[in-house]
């Protein structure tokens, strides 16, 4: 178990490095802060002042050797955008993603499991085609279109909740089921596909046939069972949902978390800070990753850590 | 049961009294930015954000009204050339720092050197190369110095906010601004809200507005959606296809004017006939409408709005003249060339669909275009080629000074970072204007060099486009030319 711990930290710090010095090299070859932050009409002497003061006159090789060194400290320098640390700009933001990703994903799974395993009991039955039906529209609608529509709906027609913003807890509800929906829409279908193919075991039969309530046959031993891809899903979803979904998700209700302002790096080409993020993004993503593995094994003692 | 009816009553009082005494809102205000500042030191960065709301914490030596006419601000008095590189400055007496520092000659000889300092790395400071120092002379005049004859000082000084000696060595200033404007700062909640509050004490006219909340939402349809909803009271940055959607829509002539930079020195483009005929090829009219709803104005032949100086009122748009257009072409023996037009996306309002009408249309006359949309960078590199230029490049030039100076120099001059003609003496005229103290003969300077360009047809003139805000029912407003949302000069519908 511990030695099984310690390689996969191995493993996830080389997919970390990988993935900073990727990200280092294509911002530097692609990107050119200078250009796209100075005026249009500076002039060229203003234009190499600047470039000067950012470092970025010097060859590749030298930055990255800075960078690397200064990579072991966490030390990312300050932001090109901001003028401050970026690890500050990240740490302030983070907090704000995380609960907008737990609370999203958190809410689609407690719901996609008494919806899954209603839709499994009788496939093909007007609960199940329903459930299908509901979910595909779910797959399907562009998750920006479906927050607009959600502001639209709740916020400007009803007034029941505040178009954007994070001041108070209304605020988050709106963001919530947008993150919400579409994870729902998948782990539906997942809990719902599983847990027929659970009900369909000679075990279940068995349990039934010697007289167990059907919620025990179901909830108990098919559920356990059913749940292992749920729980791959659900992972998945909460990575996505940090490294992806937050982008749409906060930009659409102005929540000032990580997703935004990496698009806010994007658009002022600001490498130091996108480094910060990126970095950032993929600890966690590895974390969680970890995090599913050691879960499994609590779901299935069969399943040992080699 | 009876406890439950009990209840209910007193649950009814406490929402009646709730209603009624819920204070009245009229006098405080929320306004959607669509970026948040980076940081409240009004002289350290190059910010939208920032500047939306330092404009209304502090002031500037020189101020202009809402038409753009430029006006002494904390000056008492319009400032006097003593000498082709001296400015004497008059102060207004008795001002104060919202932190009672005085706002005397000492704070002003502070602000301007520590604004010029290299040490303190300003990006605002090309609007400010030229300014030499200042010295005090008495408690309530200053003397500028610039580094040559600078007949555009004073749009430069209505740029540079006048900031307290003391508390700006304070390592937090730049989250605790301090100024002598209209509004004091109260707090920064970071990603959240701003908040302003009237500053008592001020000594201009009173504001209405007592509370003014700052809010930083970047996309626009949300934007829409909290002024719809009532949750704003001011939105920037409003798309022409919503207006129709918002209580008010307050429309007004903005700093950014879409143009196509032809190449005088190469390529189709070379003949001036061709350059012409793309004038008149172009149906300005049909742009503004199509694609602006109405929101933009027919540039007239120049680089300038009417608010500007230097601006020629003698020139007028090429009009819309397809068969001219053919004819010139056909003089030329341009007819079925081919034109490179050169553009980019996302980056401006419509920066795209511009570039894609101004392209049919040319092709509706004969040429060939061929459209090249870059990505912002490497479009810029095309922008700044010294070596070759694109026949045809589309840009989006923005001008705060509201003076011809800046956008002359980036575009018109042979030389200048976007310009594509090798023109000496268009040059000669924008370089003379640079440095041409009188202004009357500055003026003239500039009229020539806009009548040459226009003759010459060293660009395809496109729109103005107009700044539109959404704005709630009950305020009263209409804009700036400048583009400043200055928060004083709202008023509550009666």
């Amino acid at each position: 178990m511990g030695r099984y711990i310690i390689k996969r930290l191995w493993h996830g710090v080389i997919v970390i490095f990988g993935v900073t010095i990727f990200v280092f090299v294509v911002t530097r070859l692609v990107g050119d802060p200078v250009k796209v932050m100075l005026p249009l009409e500076a002039t060229i002497e203003q234009r190499a002042a600047f470039e000067k003061q950012l470092g970025l006159d010097r060859p590749i090789w030298v930055q990255f050797v800075d960078f690397m060194t200064a990579l072991a400290r966490l030390d990312f320098g300050d932001s090109l955008w901001q003028h401050r640390p970026a690890m500050t700009i990240v740490f302030e933001k983070l907090p704000l993603t995380l609960e907008l990703a737990f609370l999203g994903i958190g809410l689609a799974f407690v719901l996609s499991i008494p919806l899954g395993i209603v839709a499994s009991l009788r496939p093909g039955g007007i609960s199940d085609r329903s459930t299908i039906f509901v979910s595909l529209i779910g797959l399907s609608v562009p998750q920006f279109w479906l927050g607009l529509l959600l502001i639209v709906i709740f916020a400007v027609q009803l007034r029941w909740l505040p178009t954007s913003g994070v001041d108070t807890p209304a605020h988050i509800i709106l963001p919530t089921v947008t993150m919400a929906l579409p994870a729902l829409a998948r782990m539906v279908m997942i809990v719902r596909s599983s847990m027929i193919d659970e009900l369909n075991q000679q075990y279940v039969k068995t349990c039934t046939a010697k007289g167990l309530p059907i919620y025990r046959v179901v909830g108990v031993h098919a559920l356990r069972n059913a749940s292992l891809p749920v729980v791959t899903l659900c992972g998945w979803e909460l990575i996505r949902a940090i490294a992806g979904y937050s982008v749409v998700v906060e930009t659409v209700f102005a929540w000032p978390g990580l997703g935004l302002t990496a698009i806010q790096a994007i658009e002022r080409e600001d490498l130091i800070l996108l480094q910060a993020i990126v970095f950032t993004v993929a600890v966690i993503v590895v974390f969680i990753n970890i995090l599913m593995d050691l879960v499994y094994t609590l779901i299935d003692p069969r399943l040992k850590l080699a | 049961m009876k406890r439950i009816q009990r209840l209910l009553i007193v649950s009814l009082a406490v929402c009646l009294v709730g209603f009624t005494a819920a204070p009245v809102l009229g006098h405080e205000i929320t306004i959607a930015l669509g970026s948040e500042p980076t940081t409240l030191d009004p002289q350290l960065r190059e910010d939208g954000g920032e500047r939306a709301v330092n404009d209304n914490i502090y002031e500037t030596l020189m101020a202009r009204y809402p038409d753009g006419t430029l006006v002494p601000g904390l000056a008492a008095s319009e400032p006097k050339l003593l000498d082709p590189t001296t400015w004497e400055v008059k102060l207004c007496p008795g001002i104060k720092f919202h932190n009672g520092e005085p706002f005397n000659a000492d704070a002003v000889v502070y602000s301007i050197q520590r604004i010029i300092d290299p040490k303190f790395n300003s990006e605002q400071i090309s609007f400010f190369n030229t300014i030499k120092g200042a010295e005090k002379v008495d408690d309530l005049t200053v003397r500028i110095f610039t580094t040559g004859p600078d007949p555009i000082l004073l749009s430069r000084l209505y740029w540079m906010k006048m900031v307290p000696p003391v508390h700006s060595k304070d390592p937090k200033f730049a989250e605790t601004p301090v100024g002598t404007g209209p509004f004091k700062f109260v707090k920064w909640t970071r990603g959240q809200t701003i908040v302003l509050e009237a500053n008592p004490e001020y000594c201009g006219p009173k504001t209405e507005i007592t509370k003014v909340t700052y809010r930083f939402v970047s996309d626009p349809g949300t934007r829409l959606a909290g002024l719809k909803a009532g949750e704003f009271d001011v939105i920037t940055n409003l798309l022409p296809e919503f207006t129709k959607e918002v209580p008010q829509a307050i429309h007004i002539m903005g700093l950014e004017f879409p143009i196509i930079i032809l190449s005088a020195d190469s390529g189709p483009t070379k003949d001036v006939r061709v350059r012409q005929a793309l004038n008149y090829a172009v149906d300005k009219k049909a742009l503004a409408d199509g694609l602006f709803e109405g929101f933009a104005q027919i540039s007239p032949g120049q680089l300038l709005s009417p608010s500007f100086f230097g601006f020629n009122k003698d020139v007028e748009a090429y009009p819309y003249d397809p068969e001219k257009a053919k004819a010139l072409l056909r003089e030329a023996g341009a007819t079925g060339a081919t034109v490179e037009l050169v553009g980019t996306a996302g980056r401006w309002l419509k920066d795209r669909e511009i570039v894609e009408a101004v392209a049919s249309f040319w092709d509706k006359v004969g040429v060939k275009t061929k459209v090249r949309i870059f990505e912002f960078n490497e479009y810029l590199n095309r922008l700044f080629d010294r070596k070759t230029r694109a026949d045809a490049i589309f840009v989006v030039s923005s001008n705060e000074l509201m003076d011809a100076d800046k956008s002359f120099s980036a575009y018109y001059k042979a030389g200048g970072v976007g310009s594509s003609n090798s023109d000496k003496e268009l040059a000669a005229l924008i370089d003379e204007a640079r440095t041409e103290t009188d202004v009357d003969k500055r003026a003239a300077l500039y009229h020539q060099a806009v009548k040459r360009a226009y003759d010459q047809a060293y660009f395809v003139w496109l729109l103005n486009i107009e700044d539109i805000y959404g704005v709630s029912k009950k305020l009263d407003w209409s804009g700036r030319v400048d583009a400043k949302i200055l928060v004083s000069e709202m008023k509550i519908k009666k």
